[in-house]
């Protein structure tokens, strides 16, 4: 089940093509929406919510067409943009409640559940200070607030942690993680920071120059041809070395007594053979799992890029 | 603090939601409540009507003078009645609110747009089931309703005042559609009034510098009126008659400010050139009414014109690839 569905989707400003020809499914879950910059990302969330009409193609979002139910998608889509933004002269629950008031709700249930989602987010003491007082944080957290206040099935987060601080993207990832797992909250986050893509979504999206590179679980894109296992022995061991090529596999030395083991032959077969020749060599072994790669080589690859010495979108 | 027995995990909102039709509402209720809260405005629209209740005092005043005035002798309160026109008392209440009008609609509508664009709002309105019709028509109305409240409570006040103490006066015989012309008038003058507040906050990112743009341009334009008014007095007393020639050409520019075209708009649709204040007799002439045309062509096209241009401004998010 996809909570959109996108099917040959052209957007252009001018002659400029911010989306090619793409298709995809958006599943339901957590789901990130990867690429560098001039992607495709942020079109692709402008059109989703109504703000850019398409040259051509077709879309649907929670089984709404995205050309002519535009109010309706927005009614059940919450979105938390990238830059500050807040209604003028408001104190948060105001600000919050008004917002649910403008996606439909009544007044009063608008109100009361205004405090409630400040409570959840973490403003619970500060909801009656105006917003243009509010911290980079605390604005990052009524922006949340605000798109999650009306009880939204699709949420869009365009860079949550911008301009946080550590402990302050900490938290903002938890509530995301909190809401997008177990709550019935569909949500898709578009972010530059891979390591904050890999906490919270369970699916990612991998969008250049308009079109799809790449979708899937995170698990499987992490995986490598072969089903390498890595292993953790006590000590470097030039007998384990020899002990697992005598097998009939590769071994490629990792950092400290660390080890990748590739062979043929099945993930569990493989690690038999790991311990078999571990006990032949007589060392102990501390840890044995399947080998991955990071999900920032993995967009690397997708994108067709290579690393060089860290990661900048 | 929360209490340690809150339930503070998120729940989802299974609640009602209503129709997204009339979003534009929600925008222009919040728009007034704020306003509200604003004590100037209460002081303001106190003074718009200053004109009104300086009438009813007069009004008051001669007829206690009457009450005491002994028989035989002639009556001050028929002899003041007598001088009055009562529609152009309308025109005068209108025309001395038009400053205080001003006020009321740059506090409510110069950041309306203006602060909205500082503060990124647009993001958070057009991201819910608003479009830009509901968000343009929203602020607008939300200037639009207090100004025409405040500019037609003191009137109808007046009429009804009028209509009860001084029929026999000819209040009401003198111009049996006085009321729907007050209305008219009223609501034509906060709708302009509302249309070029917003189309000027459309075109700035804070609400002090629209403010002060368009106050701007409204007292220039005023001044330039005056200058109109004291050339119009030079050709009128050196004998050309008020509705010939250059005089009438004059008479007209007295006309092109904002605060001119509403004063001519009212003149034009009570069908009266004015007349001096509170009856009293004065030097000043009034400046001929100019064809009703020659000021609600430009009202619609001025407040076209800036609607159009807070349309233009208008945009959820700059285009970014």
């Amino acid at each position: 089940m996809s909570v959109a569905s996108i099917q040959n989707l052209v957007v252009q400003y001018g002659s400029f093509v911010a989306l090619n020809n793409l298709s995809v499914d958006i599943p339901e879950g957590c789901t990130g929406l990867l690429g560098p910059n001039g992607a495709g990302k942020t079109t692709l969330l402008k059109t989703i919510l109504g703000f850019v009409q398409p040259a051509s193609g077709s879309a649907s979002v929670l089984g709404f067409d995205i050309r002519t139910q535009g109010r309706e998608i927005r009614q059940r889509i919450g979105l938390m943009p990238e830059q500050d933004c807040h209604i003028p002269g408001m104190s948060a629950v105001q600000f919050v409640a008004y917002a649910g008031e403008l996606a439909g709700m009544p007044k009063e249930q608008a109100l009361r559940r205004a405090h409630e989602v400040l409570e959840y987010c973490g403003l619970g003491e500060a909801r009656y200070r105006n917003v243009e007082t509010y911290s980079t944080g605390m604005k990052q957290r009524i922006k949340l607030a605000q798109a999650l206040v009306h009880g939204p099935r699709l949420l869009l987060l365009d860079e949550p942690t911008n301009g946080l601080d550590p402990r302050g993207r900490e938290e903002m990832l938890d509530l995301v993680r909190s809401v997008s797992h177990g709550k019935g909250l569909n949500v898709v986050i578009s972010s530059h920071l891979l390591p904050d893509i890999e906490r919270v979504a369970d699916q990612v999206i991998v969008v250049m120059k308009g079109q799809l590179r790449v979708q899937g679980f995170i698990k499987d894109l992490k995986k490598i041809d072969g089903a390498p296992m890595d292993v953790e022995l006590i000590e470097q061991s030039d007998r384990f070395v020899a002990a697992i090529k005598s097998k009939g596999a590769t071994i490629e030395a990792l950092a400290y007594s660390r080890y990748r083991v590739t062979t043929s032959k099945t993930p569990t077969e493989t690690g038999h053979l790991v311990l078999a020749a571990a006990r032949d060599a007589g060392v102990q072994v501390r840890g044995l799992i399947e080998a991955e790669r990071s999900l920032e080589d993995a967009f690397l690859e997708s994108i067709g890029a290579q690393a060089h010495g860290g990661f900048q979108l | 603090m929360a209490s340690p027995i809150a339930d503070l995990s998120y729940r989802n909102y299974d609640g009602v939601l209503t129709d997204t039709r009339f979003r534009w509402w929600v925008i222009a209720k919040t728009q007034i409540l704020m306003a509200l809260k604003k004590r100037a405005i209460w002081v303001y629209a106190a003074f718009s009507g200053g004109y009104y209740a300086l009438m009813m005092a007069v009004l008051f005043f001669f007829d206690q003078v009457a009450a005491n005035t002994p028989p035989g002798r002639p009556n001050p309160m028929s002899q003041f009645l007598g001088r009055i026109i009562w529609k152009d008392q309308f025109i005068h209440g209108f025309s001395f609110g038009q400053m205080w009008f001003l006020a009321i609609s740059l506090i409510i509508g110069a950041g309306a747009i203006a602060n909205d664009n500082r503060a990124n709002a647009l993001l958070v309105y057009l991201s819910k089931p608003c479009d830009k019709k509901d968000y343009l028509f929203g602020r607008w109305f939300g200037t639009f309703l207090p100004l025409l409240v405040v500019s037609a409570i003191p009137s109808v006040f007046f009429y009804l005042y009028g209509a009860m103490s001084y029929r026999e006066a000819g209040f009401i015989s003198s111009d049996p559609w006085l009321l729907p012309k007050v209305l008219l008038v009223v609501t034509i003058g906060a709708a302009f009034q509302s249309s070029l507040v917003i189309g000027f906050s459309s075109m700035f990112n804070q609400g002090r510098m629209a403010g002060a743009v368009y106050a701007g341009l409204y007292f220039l334009t005023n001044f330039f009126t005056q200058l109109m008014l004291a050339a119009w007095m030079g050709v009128t007393e050196r004998g050309q008659r008020a509705a010939e020639g250059p005089s009438r050409f004059i008479s007209n520019l007295f006309y092109a400010s904002i605060d001119g075209l509403n004063i001519g708009m009212a003149k034009g649709i009570f069908g009266s050139d004015g007349s001096p204040y509170l009856g009293i007799p004065s030097p000043v002439k009034s400046v001929p009414a100019p064809p009703l045309f020659i000021t609600l062509v430009p009202i619609f096209l001025i407040s076209v014109l800036m609607i159009y241009i807070a349309w233009r401004r208008i945009r959820p998010v700059e285009i970014v690839g």
